[in-house]
């Protein structure tokens, strides 16, 4: 199916056993129907890049472990909906263990 | 030799901290008994029952006693009757009995641990009121509280790799710590299995993402036998666009609210009420599994959507009645009741703000497992001293399930816990096989030594695409055949050939779903090998060439164990105490009681 339009999607990228510094890592992702930072993250796990690290459980709003920051506010990864270009970070960069996913998730 | 990087002990291991999980500690710590949770997640935060509806089944007689309005000419006998009758009989009848019995007290035990309760009404379409309706949310967090009262210790985010047994007796398990990366033997004298479905070996489904049929696989592995493994329930009107509400089930409990669900249509791509073809008396209000069989039809006919899915439609009401619908799902569930989740308060608003102008694609997900580890009504599997509780077992329901699975997972989860300590009571701890806890190790860490081969994603696409095609509602022998086929070989291309992006062991997302997938596709691979051997059609399981219900040839469960090495398949009548199955061959609409429709393509 033909895409509405393509977002940006910037992602926080630290291993903090292997990397010196984080940094952030610019996906492209097509935006078709009504889509949130969850299905973003999905269509790169998919299609982009395997080994981007981030929580997911029940994608619909119950289990509340999916905090992220989105654009520098704290959000519910699945409860948010995007429209355009997003940076997405961990809830906590002092203590992430991967990516996306720290201590406090 | 490598060894893991930790070791526990305690007497008895739980496999899962949600509705069966919790409730089997809770009874073994109340009992004395030195318990250990594992789960993959956080307890309260992960597995189905989260997100169940959630309802509670008990007789009508049993709902008086427990200070519910009940139902007096309601009893356990027409409930027992019930889920025997609807199930097709080919229920564990001492299963069902034993279900029948224990509803009421666990029902009891939720309330004491200070679950809230909505109301108590009719569910599952049966005549008698017998369901306590909570919610999923309010059910897991009560397990919590209790769990943390008794002081149970809890190993989150661990998942549980593969079973060790010593001369035929259980020794416990391995364990992957998912943050670190940290192996851990877990010694324990018995082991409980409470770990969920395998929902996600399919696309679509409504489960969330850490059921992977873990627990059922490497019972699997540890020599238990398996049942029912064809029975697979999928749930009709399932959201398919938009991406954020995919997997959602929220339109279906819709369909099925009193009062306003009979508003549903469901209209093919030209917008025509297909189900009019298949089921004119009923349409829409029609049996589940009627109704998925109708969506997929009309999707093969190339009458479906953009998606995949057929469309979920208020259109014909008018703005003004949908707009009245929405003010009234909100009285119910925030003021009546007040919801708090996202599902009820904001989703299905939102969807049906949507239905205002529009319609919403939806369709089949896979939803419900009724197989699993067999069991017998103390929750033993076929191992000693290794037990099953909750979805991860079968036998309850035989080909369909016409009551609460919350109450199944708690009823279950309770007998497991009871079971469990009389067991651990009376043996040893018996120490782990060093060899064995070498191989499991060896393939754990494989994946993330290797340089050259394929991504696990890759893998994931292709039994994916294998799950929806010939795994779905609708199966064929031949497509059942090529299926066990194709999933062997993404099965040995995972063994041999699977790499990873990351190879550091801490938090290695992609490693964990590299585990996962190798008991999603022997679920499947199981699940196929089931389906090929019965020759019928019962219940959830449909073949558009066998659509018989056969009493005469297929009153039997298909059981499949490892023996030798080998897939050995068996087939047994099932557990009769009291009612005593009917003989003859209908058509499958004839045995679920639907005479009126019609499952041909038109
Ligand atoms: C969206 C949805 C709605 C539903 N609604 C209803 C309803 O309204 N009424 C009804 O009766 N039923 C409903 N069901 C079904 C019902 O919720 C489930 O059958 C039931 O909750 C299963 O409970 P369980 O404890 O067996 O498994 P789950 O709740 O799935 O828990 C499994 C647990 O095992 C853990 N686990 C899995 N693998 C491992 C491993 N390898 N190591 C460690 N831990 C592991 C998981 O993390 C989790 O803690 C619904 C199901 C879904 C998906
Ligand atoms: S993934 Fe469960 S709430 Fe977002």
């Amino acid at each position: 199916m033909e895409a509405e339009k393509t977002i940006r999607v910037e992602c926080f990228r630290y291993d903090p056993e292997t990397d010196r510094a984080p940094r952030f890592e610019t996906y492209e992702v097509p935006l078709n129907g009504s889509m949130s930072v969850h299905d973003c993250l999905l269509y790169i796990r998919e299609n982009l890049d395997p080994g981007l690290a981030y929580f997911i459980n029940c994608k619909l709003g119950f289990c509340l472990r999916c905090r992220m920051m989105v654009n520098g506010k704290p959000c519910f990864a699945c409860l948010t909906e995007v429209d355009a270009d997003i940076r997405v970070e961990p809830p906590n960069k002092t203590r992430v263990i991967r990516d996306l996913w720290s201590e406090d998730v | 030799m490598t060894s893991c990087d930790r070791t526990m002990k305690t007497d008895l291991l739980v496999v899962g901290s949600e509705g069966a999980g919790g409730p089997a500690a809770i009874e073994a710590r109340q009992r004395g008994i030195d318990v250990l949770i594992v789960t993959k997640g956080k307890i309260s935060q992960c597995g189905a029952s989260q997100m169940a509806g959630a309802d509670f089944n008990l007789d009508g007689k049993s709902a008086i006693a427990l200070g519910f309005p009940g139902d007096e000419r309601d009893s356990p006998e027409r409930f027992f009757s019930d889920i025997v009758r609807e199930g097709l009989y080919l229920n564990n009848q001492r299963m069902v009995e034993k279900y029948v019995e224990y509803c009421p007290r666990s029902i009891k035990d939720l309330m004491d641990w200070g679950m809230r309760i909505y109301t108590y009404e009719s569910a599952h379409a049966e005549e008698m009121a017998r369901g306590v309706i909570a919610s999923g949310v309010l059910w897991v967090r009560a397990i919590r509280k209790k769990v943390k009262e008794l002081g149970i210790p809890v190993l989150q985010d661990h998942m549980v790799v593969d079973l060790l047994t010593t001369g035929g007796r259980m020794a416990g398990a391995v364990a992957l710590d998912i943050k670190t990366g940290e192996t851990v033997l877990i010694q324990s004298k018995a082991v409980v299995l409470a770990s969920g479905g395998w929902h996600r070996a399919y696309r679509t489904t409504s489960g969330p993402y850490d059921l992977s049929g873990d627990g059922i696989a490497m019972a699997y592995r540890a020599g238990a036998k398996l049942t029912s493994m064809e029975m697979v329930q999928f749930i009709p009107f399932t959201v398919y666009w938009p991406p954020k509400a995919r997997g959602s089930i929220c339109l279906y409990i819709f369909s099925q609210f009193p009062g306003v669900g009979d508003f549903v249509h469901l209209v093919n791509a030209s917008g025509e009420r297909f189900m009019q073809k298949y089921d004119p008396q009923t349409m829409e209000q029609s049996t589940k599994g009627i109704v998925a069989i109708a969506s997929e039809l009309e999707v093969e006919a190339g009458r479906g959507g953009p998606n995949g899915g057929v469309f979920f439609s208020l259109e014909h009401l008018g703005p003004e009645m949908v707009e009245m619908i929405i003010q009234g799902v909100k009285a119910q569930f925030i003021e009546r009741f007040k919801e708090k989740r996202h599902e009820f308060t904001h989703l299905l608003p939102e969807l049906l703000e949507h239905c205002k102008v529009g319609r919403i694609e939806c369709g089949n997900a896979a939803h419900y497992m009724l197989g699993g580890i067999k069991v017998n009504e103390r929750a033993e599997s076929t191992v000693p001293g290794l037990f099953a509780a909750g979805e991860c077992s079968g036998g309850l329901w035989g080909a369909v399930r016409v009551a609460s699975a919350c109450s199944e997972a708690g009823v279950q989860g309770k007998i497991a816990g009871e079971a469990a300590s009389e067991c651990v009571s009376k043996v040893s701890h018996v120490s782990a096989d060093e060899q064995q806890v070498q191989s499991v190790l060896e393939c754990i860490t494989r994946p993330i030594a290797r340089t050259q081969g394929i991504r696990v994603a890759e893998l994931t696409r292709r039994m994916h695409d294998v799950s929806g095609k010939k795994l779905w509602v609708i199966k064929d022998g031949n497509g059942l055949k090529s299926a066990l086929e194709e999933l062997k070989q993404v099965q040995s291309e995972l063994e041999e050939t699977a790499i990873l992006g990351t190879k550091s062991r801490r938090l290695n997302d992609e490693w964990i779903r590299c585990l996962e997938l190798r008991n999603l596709l022997t679920c499947l691979e199981l699940s196929a090998k089931a389906g090929h051997a019965r020759k019928e059609s019962r219940g959830e399981f449909f073949r558009r060439d066998f659509t018989d219900t056969d009493n005469d040839e297929w009153l039997k469960t298909v059981e499949i164990a490892k023996q030798d090495g080998e897939d050995a398949v068996s087939f047994e009548p099932p557990v009769v105490t009291s009612i005593t199955p009917p003989i003859g061959r209908l058509t499958f609409q004839e045995a679920i009681g639907v005479a009126t429709a019609s499952l041909t393509r038109k």
